[in-house]
Order: C-alpha cells, then sequence, then structure tokens
C-alpha cells in the first residue's frame, strides 16, 4: 500500500511538472489560424530570418534545434547569432528545394513547432508539414508595423518568456520615439513622396504593406496613396508602369539593398533615362538601404531601419543623431552585444 | 506601331504628340513640358521599338527551328536557349551581380544551344532526332542549375528571378535595343536572305541532299542565326513564351508553309503581334501584367479558331 501511495505520488508530480513546464497553448498565428504548441516549445526549427532575431531577442537559444539551410540566412554568422548563441553552428539545417520545405530534413530534427513564412493557409509547405509530420506550424505574415510588434508577443509565447517580450516591445517602442518624436510633428505638406523600390525596380509597396508604415512613421507618405487605380494602391507588392511612376512624380526613391542597381544607376544610368523629369531623380533624392540585415524592417531591428530612412527623407531634422552610437545602443539593450565589434555587452 | 505611341498611362494630347514628333524630327524646340518628351521619346518609343524587335526575332527564330527540325512542337527554345538565358540571368541577379543579367544570359544562351549542338553533332551529321533530344537534356541540366539558385537565394531575389522569367517590356531603353539590334538584325537577316533553302530542309536531308544542298552546313547556320536572333532579345526582356511556337502556325495556317513568304510574314505579323499585346500589357490595367502571360491570354483563342478551320495545321 505505501509503495502505491509513493508510486501514485511520483506519477503526480511529474505529470504536474510536465503541465507546468509544458502546458499546451491554442494561439492565433498571423493568418489567423488555431496552433495549438507547447509553451514553452523546445524544438522549434526556424525558416525564416527575420523571426529568428525576434525569438534570439526573446527566447531560449537552447529550444531552437534547426534552421532553414538558405545561403542569405548563413550570411548572416558573422552577425549577433552566433554571439548569442554559442551553439548557432552547430544547429541541423533544413533544406529547401525551389520553394518547397524538404520534409525528410526537417523530420530529422524532430521539431515541436516549425515558424515559416506564408501568405495563405493553403501555403504547400505549411500544410504539408502539418498533414504529413503532423508537427504543428506557426506561419509569419507581415503587413504592417504592428505585426512586427505582434511577432514579440508571439515568440514569448512560444517560449513562454512574456515578460521579456513586453520588455523588447517597450526597448523597440523607446528606439522607434527617437524617430517618431520628431517625424509626427512634421506638417503634411512637408512630407515627401516617396516611392519604394524592390528589387524588380518597378515593383513597389503597396498601402497595405509594412513598408508603407514604416514610409508614413519616418515622416513621408507613400506614393502609392495617389494611385489612381485602386487595385494597384492595396496590392502588397504591385509592379508599377513606369508611365505611372512619372505620372506620380514621387519626391524621393528608396530603393531597398539592390546588388545590381545603385542610386547613381538611377540618377545618371542610360537605362533609366525615362526617368529623369521624376522629382526624385531631378533632385538627386534616390537612397538605398545600406544593409538590409542591420535595416530589417521586418524584425526587432526594425526601429534602426526606420530612423534609417528618417535621415535620409529629413536630414535636417536628423542632423544632430549620431546612428552609430543608435546602433550600438540597440544592438546592447535587444540582444547584449555590442555593434559593430560583436562583443557582449 | 504609331497607334500605340497614343497608348499609355500618362495622359498626352494625341495633338501634342503629333506636334512633338513634328518638332522632333525638324530638330526644333518643343513648347511642351520636358516630361512630355521623356515620355514619348524615352518611355514609349523605345519600349514599342523594343516590342517589336522581340516579336519579330522569336517569330523568324520559331519558324526556322520549325522548319530545321520539321516539328510544329519546336519553338526556338528548343535547344535549352530559354533555360540557359534563365540560369545566366539568375546567377548575375542572385549570385554573380557584378556581371550584367543581359551578357550573363546572352552568354549563358548561347553556350545552351552550343552544347546541344555539340552533344547532337556525330562524325559530321547532326541528325534531327538527336539535336531535339540533346536540346531536352541541355534544358533539363540548366533548369536544374536554376533550381539550385532559386534555391540558395533569399526571397527579394527569387522574386526578382522569377519576374524576370515572366518576360516583360517594362523596363526598355534606349540602351537596351542598341545593345540588342544588331545580333537580333544580323540572326533576322541571314534568316530572311537564306529562307527559300529552308523549303529544301523542311522536306528533308535525303531531298536537301539530292537537290545539291549540304543540310549539314545550312542546319548549322540556322542554328546560329535563329540563336543569336533569339538570345539577344531574350537576354533583354526574358523569357517571353508563346509567340515563336505560334505566330510561324498562324502564319503557315494563314499564308501556307512556303518559307519565302513565311519568313517575312513572320517579321511583321511577329512585331504587330508583340506590340498590341504589350500595348494592353502596358495600358491595360493599372499595373504592369508580365506580357509574357497576355500573350497566350490574346494569342491561344486565336490561335485554337485557326488550328479548328484549317486542315493539317497548315503543314499540308
Amino acid at each position: 500500500m505505501h509503495k502505491i501511495s509513493v508510486v501514485a505520488a511520483f506519477v503526480c508530480f511529474v505529470l504536474a511538472v510536465s503541465a507546468g513546464c509544458c502546458g499546451e497553448v491554442t494561439i492565433k498565428d498571423d493568418l489567423g489560424r488555431d496552433v495549438t504548441i507547447n509553451s514553452p516549445s523546445e524544438r522549434v526549427v526556424f525558416m525564416m530570418e527575420n523571426a529568428l532575431k525576434t525569438y534570439y531577442a526573446v527566447g531560449d537559444p537552447e529550444n531552437i534545434v534547426a534552421l532553414k539551410d538558405d545561403r542569405w540566412m548563413r550570411k548572416l554568422l558573422d552577425d549577433i547569432f552566433p554571439v548569442i548563441d554559442p551553439d548557432f553552428e552547430k544547429k541541423l539545417t533544413v533544406s529547401v528545394s525551389g520553394d518547397r520545405v524538404d520534409l525528410e530534413s526537417l523530420a530529422r530534427a524532430n521539431p515541436d513547432l516549425v515558424v515559416l513564412w506564408a501568405t495563405t493557409p493553403d501555403d504547400a509547405n505549411l500544410k504539408a508539414i502539418e498533414e504529413t509530420l503532423g508537427v504543428p506550424v506557426f506561419a509569419i505574415f507581415v503587413r504592417s508595423v504592428d505585426d512586427v510588434l505582434h511577432q514579440v508577443d508571439t515568440m514569448g509565447t512560444i517560449s513562454d518568456r512574456m515578460e521579456r517580450a513586453a520588455e523588447v516591445k517597450e526597448i523597440m517602442h523607446d528606439y522607434m520615439n527617437t524617430t517618431t518624436n520628431v517625424t509626427s510633428n512634421i506638417p503634411e505638406s512637408e512630407r515627401p513622396k516617396v516611392y519604394w523600390m524592390w528589387t524588380d525596380v518597378l515593383g513597389t509597396a503597396g498601402v497595405n504593406s509594412g513598408i508603407n508604415d514604416l514610409i508614413e512613421l519616418a515622416g513621408g507618405v507613400n506614393v502609392m496613396k495617389f494611385a489612381e487605380n485602386e487595385t494597384a494602391m492595396t496590392m502588397e507588392h504591385p509592379v508599377v508602369n513606369l508611365e505611372t511612376l512619372i505620372k506620380l512624380n514621387p519626391d524621393v526613391i528608396y530603393m531597398w539593398y539592390n546588388e545590381n542597381l545603385d542610386p547613381e544607376d538611377i540618377l545618371t544610368g542610360d537605362d533609366f533615362n525615362g526617368w529623369k523629369d521624376i522629382n526624385a531623380v531631378k533632385n538627386g533624392r534616390v537612397y538605398e538601404i545600406r544593409n538590409p540585415y542591420l535595416f530589417d524592417a521586418f524584425s526587432p531591428r526594425m526601429p534602426l531601419a526606420l530612423l534609417h530612412v528618417a535621415v535620409d527623407l529629413h536630414p535636417d531634422r536628423f542632423k544632430d543623431v549620431d546612428m552609430d552610437k543608435i546602433i550600438d545602443d540597440f544592438h546592447v539593450d535587444m540582444w547584449g552585444v555590442h555593434y559593430p565589434s560583436m562583443e557582449k555587452a | 506601331m504609331v497607334l500605340s505611341l497614343f497608348i499609355g498611362k500618362f495622359t498626352i494630347s494625341p495633338d501634342d504628340i503629333i506636334q512633338l514628333v513634328i518638332f522632333n524630327l525638324m530638330g526644333a524646340e518643343t513648347p511642351h513640358p520636358s516630361v512630355y518628351k521623356t515620355v514619348v521619346f524615352e518611355v514609349r518609343l523605345p519600349r514599342i521599338l523594343l516590342g517589336m524587335l522581340v516579336g519579330a526575332s522569336l517569330s523568324v527564330a520559331g519558324a526556322a527551328f520549325q522548319g530545321i527540325f520539321r516539328n510544329p512542337l519546336v519553338s526556338p527554345y528548343i535547344l535549352g536557349l530559354s533555360s540557359g538565358a534563365a540560369f545566366g540571368a539568375a546567377l548575375s541577379l542572385a549570385v554573380a551581380p557584378q556581371f550584367p543579367v543581359q551578357l550573363s544570359a546572352l552568354f549563358f544562351s548561347l553556350l545552351a544551344v552550343g552544347f546541344a549542338y555539340y552533344i547532337a553533332t556525330s562524325r559530321g551529321s547532326t541528325p534531327v532526332i538527336s539535336l531535339l533530344l540533346s536540346g531536352v537534356i541541355v534544358s533539363a541540366v540548366f533548369d536544374s542549375l536554376l533550381s539550385i539558385i532559386q534555391m540558395a537565394v533569399n526571397e527579394r531575389a527569387l522574386q526578382s528571378i522569377v519576374y524576370w522569367l515572366m518576360g516583360s517590356l517594362a523596363t526598355a531603353s534606349w540602351s537596351k535595343i542598341h545593345s540588342t539590334l544588331p545580333l537580333a538584325l544580323a540572326g533576322c537577316a541571314v534568316i530572311f536572305l537564306l529562307r527559300w533553302r529552308l523549303n529544301v530542309l523542311a522536306m528533308g536531308d535525303e531531298e536537301a541532299r539530292s537537290v545539291g544542298m549540304n543540310p549539314e552546313l545550312y542546319k548549322a547556320v540556322f542554328v546560329v542565326a535563329a540563336s543569336l536572333a533569339a538570345s539577344s532579345v531574350v537576354s533583354v526582356v526574358g523569357i517571353i513564351g508563346f509567340v515563336g511556337l505560334v505566330i510561324p502556325h498562324m502564319m503557315r495556317m494563314i499564308f501556307g508553309p512556303d518559307h519565302t513568304h513565311l519568313i517575312p510574314l513572320c517579321i511583321t505579323f511577329g512585331a504587330a503581334f508583340m506590340v498590341l499585346v504589350d500595348d494592353i500589357a502596358r495600358a491595360g490595367m493599372g499595373f504592369e501584367v508580365p506580357v509574357g502571360v497576355i500573350t497566350t491570354l490574346i494569342g491561344a483563342p486565336f490561335f485554337a479558331y485557326l488550328l479548328r478551320s484549317t486542315r493539317s495545321g497548315g503543314w499540308e
């Protein structure tokens, strides 16, 4: 009898500890789907780099078991990840063929949660992972600055570190205020019309996009707001006609990082003669996101991207800003790492 | 073409356009805002001319390949040209930006055709069936290499590659016309001047020899000429499907299979078709639609109609 009581007590203890350490929670992902996960999830696979940055700001690095095998992501080895996470280089990698996740290499990681980018609940990877491997998938789909902030909460739930998530959001808000305290007072008439140029040159950010929010917070107006065609205006990534762009006549052209083009090409290149009557070109106001890793608008580094854009849009108003110091301070607050020295703070 | 000059998203009255053209031809300064001149002469005109060049080159190349292969399913891309170009473009867009996209696409498209021809040639002879199969092999190899690039790059670079693959005239400029024109013209001119020999080749190698023609020599000449014409335009505008396959068929169905007429008809109708389709792509909607998409949507119903109303698809 005594033995039975001891065994029963032990079983109860184990169950209680299990429930306490790995409670199941149901959360909504960015596509509005209900996803039931362990909180904390202890074997998480990240198939996108920006969400990984957010997780590293909030969660326990040990709970990351694998990463997407992505040269884009691997380039970041000289970034903060290996400093925050000594095991970063030892993580398993999940290969992707074309745009399809290799289920076998994913299964090898034995995940209890996969975080990936998906724009629709019918996403082939999302369905394949859930239906074939039976592993819950949290779909990330960032369409606004609020979505970026919400991602911090998500990582808080996944890692069961809501307090840290709140701190991270606080840090982000503080650094955003460095910019918005200045830009919120700029009158409408002094806000330049901005054409955002993705790498496909005539591909831009519609009014329902995170970049639209970034431009507005930085003290500009997305030129797509003035497009006559409502479909083009509201698409997340419309491809505009050059004549439409000339008609919209933006004051500033802001290029996302482009390995094949520089602002100088837009200003003086033979292939861009048709652009010469656009105000931005006439006035030499073509800028580029210099470092897509550092100024990543879809990660906790969004406040840095915001400041970067704002400084270019309103150089006079931000002439006293010490960008390098802000970048360093931000990394110390967010990840406890100095930038660019990558020394632990 | 003239009508296309009046179509566009930037509103300029027909009177102003006519005045602009006249003033420009006379070399006089126009009283119009400079942006009008830019839109007409730097945006619309190069785009229209590039469209004509693309339509004509792809159609002529398609007609030549169909003649050589005696096969109605052949397009200018049969020898791996498009796969090579796509790989070259992707390489430049995502891996080695120091190499210009156009140059890289042109180099790899011609390399692909060269490989296909080399593989198919044995003991001085290049059987048509071997050429078809080697084209399939080379296409598959370059498609695989393209897949490797696509899986290794970031989402934005992937987007650029996919957009390039869909084909577009949206970034047309005079400099692109200048760089495309020599090769495209040279390729089309050779096919045009030797077009009657395609009639002989289309009958088969034995028949060609029986009239004293060296089929291997002329096959090589036509493959090189058609590849130059098609590669030069594909390297600039990306892969535009359907035109090179269907325009020669349409012309054959309407006017018969004689290449002496077929080639000039392909030049004129291919050019006109491409400009018409691009008018819809650039002015039909508020946003830019890849021209390859419209080519198929417009061309397919017309092609289907012709197919139902002619016997043997015009090959008799």
